[in-house]
């Protein structure tokens, strides 16, 4: 039966109850030890499990238990993303990798035995060395939706929110970016910045315009900082590359004047060679296009 | 709007827009920057060198290619869809030599060359070539001639265009800097070319190659070392003019 809003119920019927039709409705209700074991057995294989090395909890106390002061965090998201934080931040300062997280879910891949990164570890985390509360994280891993929430109750739930900022750099095919101008004539790649109310910097890149929406672990990041109202920003390059690309990363290059970045870039005298040894030896030799 | 007009070849838009075309136009900008400059004697065509894999022969990634031997062709887009074009002009120039006993004019092969494009964005079943090709070579009367087409199959004669990747940079370069002094000679014009190029191309003289044809003379492509003697002259009548500037100040 169909109501007037278009929903379909299932009308009693005043016939009598058919004895089968009920015994298969009791089923379909009622789960079996067998369900709530699979159902468990999926829930631990999509578990998000955040490992800290042991330098880390020595330096800090057992801050398993302890959240430790974070001043800054930084979160790369996507390869190009991850590519710009590697070669204009991480060589420009000492920083220590102190801990990964390990997650699986179906757009997981098997590793990639050409990749620097440990086999298994898809998110890794770095503290600066002269300023242990800066903490950056570079993410090359697809978080899924229902991965997202454990994700940050896990990576913030480690860290005293007094004071925090975070910077959050992802990419997004402009070809998704709408605009009542021709997608021909958008200069691409372009930056764009979404940030929370408590977010005061001046930002480097003019705001996203509506009706464009953030989605994914970007969002999520930044939908956590707005409700427990820590100050936070997020620089996303509309590109038209879907695989790293020198020219995307470097349209990122804006936020290292971000009063967040301005003091961890010193040196970036050698970005311009780490950059094109992380784009050479990650490059597929693609010859669809010539 | 664009999802439910963009599937079929065939099918217009309400605003008149064919995606699929749309869409093969941008498949060429994935392809590597190619420029063309028509000079006075010479007709030059520079392109951006795709980097080879290792293990790959590099002579078969090319992006320059002889129709005849007064007419060459460097284009931007998919390489397969290239090689069937440049496959079907090189017949139909020997097809026209041979029924008509004149080689093509390259108004006649480019006009060739875009009808075929446009009978794909014509036809159910099948989607438009994804590229753009830059035509150059001499007529018979000895006037230099340069043809662009595109995935719709338009085409038109230009005195220097570009196609590819940064092709919007390297117009903006050349609507500046085309100028009579410019293409005087065929030093000139070939210097302008590369210099169009290196505005976009990293690393400089190692990843562009270059294929010129003068009046009356074969295809001629220029090898590595000479490249990089013209880069470095490039480079050095650089530096020479950014120094009397500063002397000037």
């Amino acid at each position: 039966m169909a109501t007037f809003f278009g929903e379909v119920v299932a009308a009693p019927s005043r016939a009598g109850v058919d004895d089968e039709e009920e015994e298969a409705a009791g089923e379909q209700r009622e789960e079996t030890p067998e369900d709530r074991e699979i159902r468990r057995e999926l829930g631990k294989k999509r578990e998000v499990h955040i490992l800290w090395n042991s330098k880390l909890s020595a330096s800090t106390g057992s801050f398993t238990d302890e959240q430790f002061p974070c001043s800054k965090f930084i979160l790369a998201i996507g390869h190009n993303s991850v590519a710009f934080l590697s070669s204009f931040v991480l060589n420009s300062g000492c920083w220590e990798a102190v801990g990964s997280v390990k997650l699986w879910n179906e757009w997981c891949r098997t590793s990639n035995t050409r990749s620097v990164l440990p086999t298994d570890a898809f998110c890794l985390f770095y503290k600066l060395i002269s300023d242990p509360t800066v903490l950056l994280c570079q993410c090359n891993c697809y978080v899924a939706e229902d991965q997202q929430f454990q994700w940050l109750e896990k990576v913030f739930g480690c860290m005293r929110e007094e004071d925090l900022q975070v910077t959050i750099l992802s990419t997004c095919p402009v070809t998704d970016y709408k605009t009542p101008e021709s997608t021909l004539t958008l200069p691409s790649p372009f930056l764009k910045a979404l940030k929370t109310k408590d977010f005061k910097e001046t930002i480097c890149c003019p705001l996203l315009e509506q009706p464009n929406i953030v989605q994914g672990l970007p969002a999520a990041v930044l939908s956590y900082c707005q409700v427990w109202q820590i100050p936070a920003v997020l620089y996303q390059c509309y590109t038209d590359v879907i695989k790293l690309d020198t020219v995307t990363i470097e349209a990122f290059k804006p936020v290292l004047s971000s009063k967040n970045l301005k003091s961890l870039v010193k040196d970036m005298s050698r970005s311009g060679e780490i950059l094109k040894k992380l784009v050479t030896t990650n490059e597929i030799h693609n010859n669809i296009y010539t | 709007m664009a999802a439910r007009y963009d599937r079929a070849i065939t099918v217009f838009s309400p605003d008149g827009h064919l995606f699929q075309v749309e869409y093969a136009q941008e498949a060429v900008k994935k392809g590597s920057t190619a420029v063309g400059i028509r000079g006075l004697d010479i007709v030059v065509l520079g392109v951006e060198r795709k980097s080879v894999a290792k293990l790959q022969e590099e002579r078969t990634v090319r992006k320059i290619c002889a129709l005849d031997d007064h007419v060459c062709m460097a284009f931007a887009g998919l390489t397969a869809d290239a090689r069937i074009i440049i496959n079907r002009a090189r017949v139909e120039c020997q097809s026209h030599k041979l029924t008509v006993e004149d080689p093509v004019t390259v108004e006649y092969i480019t006009r060739y060359i875009a009808s075929l494009k446009q009978r794909y964005t014509q036809s159910n079943g099948r989607r438009p070539f994804g590229i753009s090709a830059l035509i150059v070579g001499f007529d018979d009367d000895g006037s230099p001639r340069l043809y662009q087409t595109d995935p719709s199959g338009t085409y038109h004669s230009w005195k220097a265009n570009v196609i590819g990747r940064n092709a919007k940079t390297v117009r903006e370069f050349l609507e500046k800097n085309y100028t009579e002094e410019a293409i005087a000679t065929d030093k000139e014009a070939i210097k302008l070319a590369i210099r169009a190029l290196l505005e976009v191309v990293q690393s400089g003289g190692k990843n562009i190659e270059l294929a010129i044809i003068r009046r009356n003379q074969p295809l001629q492509i220029f090898s590595a070392k000479d490249i990089e003697s013209q880069v470095a002259e490039i480079e050095k009548e650089k530096e020479e003019s950014e120094k009397k500037k500063k002397k000037s100040i």
